[in-house]
């Protein structure tokens, strides 16, 4: 895989930053950058054939319907499910859990109830979960993870001894960058009686979510990480969820008929988007898998795996730097430097041109279980390369001889 | 960063982030300034005894980057023995100081070395809060006091 001509595609590298520096991007896993096939997409529908979809029958409306459309399609196969009318269109993974714990989970659950969470999940797919068991009377538990940060299997099968309602998992986690085993918790959550709701966020840039294996009843992901625009992700639900769950939300679109003291809502996944969707995101949505589709997953994974092992390797070799989480991990490391804040890392990094993120990466809890109060994390998209890696490793040692 | 700040940011705001004098919670506290940045978890508490409008002992105690942690000893170690009238006017100062649109030039708003390398925030939009944090809070006080 040639990255240079990949990375070429992304326009933002064409630029240098205020100071004069290349742009060293390490923050793929906060969000992804564009190529310019994902503007061009998002651009090519407003200026090319702009109209809302499902209302108009005239052509820009038509057309754009059938582009909104075809992206359902490409998202049912990009995650392997089984019908497209099993995905919906949501403005990302929070809204997903939102929408889904607002219009399903408070509805379902019961007093006395169990909801687990794991210890690595990021705030957006633990709060909802919380307020839902508040206002429930319901429990919400944490599934413990080891000192490598990975699942406790054994934790798990005892936690779920009580009845529990669901089990709430991210695929790949923000901070560790533990990839769990999805199928494996499926099937000891289904085993118990308990539905689970996968947060794909983090694993859908990895081309490794599968939907079909994995068993999930629910899963979410955003495009923004896929290399797709802000504002726009998705929904998906089991067998006939769509059509048996209240509706995500309510107005126009989502109807059949309406009167003044009752209502009938349509079936398939337009019974969840009321209102003018986020067409354009939609479309630059499509636009996003297509370019992941010209990625080969193989070269993909082993690209992303390269730069994680150097810079694992790297990093481990400076004193004074502790690394969070298992050696195996999907590009992501999350690490701290003796004596110095992360916050004042990443802005060292900055004046040199490189992106690090620094903070507790939406994830207290975790951040409480190694007793650290943030962390400095680098991540790793399609455009990086090895040089990348050597920057930040040059701009690290740098900035610990200035604080020393 | 110009050089003379970012030089001033060496010698001073690193130098003040390890200075633990004034650290600690005061047995007589009347006052106390609870500074916390939910985005990135910097959390400090200002321990402060005021009588008759004299801020008579202060301490301070938490966890942040260097910058949060010089800005909030710096704080601590000023505020000593001062009236709330003579602090009003430093922490206007200080909070101008740390912004980018800040009207006048770092030099004409102090002279003092220790609070004008607090001028390296202007060069980092992004840490002013850093550098705020605390001042904030106490202006919060002050203004209502």
């Amino acid at each position: 895989m040639n990255i240079a001509s990949i990375k070429s595609q992304f326009p933002i590298f064409k630029q240098q930053t205020p100071l004069g520096k290349e742009l060293v991007y390490l923050d793929t896993a906060s969000s992804a950058q564009k190529p310019q096939s994902v503007i061009d997409a998002i651009s090519g529908f407003y200026s090319g054939y702009y109209a809302n979809t499902g209302r108009g029958s005239y052509w820009p409306a038509h057309k754009a319907t059938t582009t909104f459309e075809s992206v359902r399609e490409k998202v049912a196969r990009y995650i392997n499910v089984q019908s497209k009318d099993q995905v919906v269109f949501t403005s990302g993974t929070t809204d997903s859990i939102n929408k889904l714990v607002n219009a399903h989970v408070i509805h379902s659950l019961e007093s006395g109830d169990q909801v687990l969470v794991s210890e690595m999940e990021h705030h957006a797919n633990l709060v909802p979960w919380q307020e839902a068991c508040k206002l429930k009377e319901a429990n919400i538990k944490a599934i413990p993870i080891n000192e490598e940060g990975e699942i406790d299997f054994e934790a798990l099968e005892l936690l779920l001894k009580a009845k529990t309602a669901f089990v709430s998992i991210t695929a790949i986690s923000n901070v560790l960058g533990t990839v769990n085993d999805v199928s494996r918790i499926t099937a000891l959550a289904h085993k118990a009686g308990a539905k689970v709701f996968v947060d794909a966020a983090q694993a859908i840039a990895h081309k490794t979510v599968d939907v079909k294996t994995w068993k999930a009843d629910f899963l979410a992901f955003s495009a923004h990480k896929l290399y797709g625009p802000t504002g726009v992700g998705i929904l998906y639900m089991a067998d006939d969820l769509v059509n048996q769950i209240k509706p995500l939300s309510f107005g126009g679109g989502m109807i059949t008929e309406v009167g003044i003291e009752e209502s009938g809502y349509r079936k398939g996944p337009q019974r969840h988007e009321a209102g003018t969707q986020n067409i354009a995101g939609v479309i630059g949505l499509g636009a996003a898998i297509d370019f992941v589709d010209t990625l080969p997953e193989f070269e993909l994974h082993n690209h992303l795996n390269e730069l994680t092992s150097l810079a694992y390797e790297l990093l481990s070799e400076i004193q004074g730097v502790n690394i969070l989480g298992p050696e195996e991990r999907a590009g992501v490391i999350s690490f701290t430097v003796e004596g110095i804040h992360p916050h004042d890392l990443s802005t060292f990094f900055n004046e040199q041109g490189v992106c690090i993120r620094a903070g507790h990466h939406c994830a207290q809890p975790l951040m409480n279980k190694y007793k650290v109060p943030a962390t400095a994390r680098v991540s790793f998209g399609i455009y990086n390369s090895k040089e990348d890696v050597m920057t930040f490793i040059k701009v690290l040692k740098e900035t610990k001889a200035f604080f020393e | 960063m110009n050089e003379r700040i970012k030089g001033l940011y060496q010698e001073h705001i690193l130098k003040k982030s390890k200075d633990e004098t004034f650290k600690g919670v005061l047995q007589n506290e009347t006052h106390r300034l609870e500074a916390y940045n939910p985005m990135c978890g910097d959390k400090y508490t200002i321990s402060m005894s005021i009588e008759n409008d004299v801020i008579q002992d202060a301490r301070f105690d938490g966890f942040g980057c260097a910058i949060s942690k010089a800005s909030t000893a710096l704080l601590t170690e000023i505020v000593i023995g001062k009236s709330v009238e003579e602090i009003k006017p430093i922490v206007e100062n200080f909070l101008e100081l740390v912004d980018e649109h800040g009207k006048r030039e770092p030099e004409e708003i102090f002279e003092d070395d220790q609070l004008l390398a607090f001028a390296a925030a202007r060069e980092f939009p992004e840490r002013k809060t850093c550098a705020s944090l605390s001042w904030d809070e106490l202006k919060l006080l002050v203004d209502t006091h």
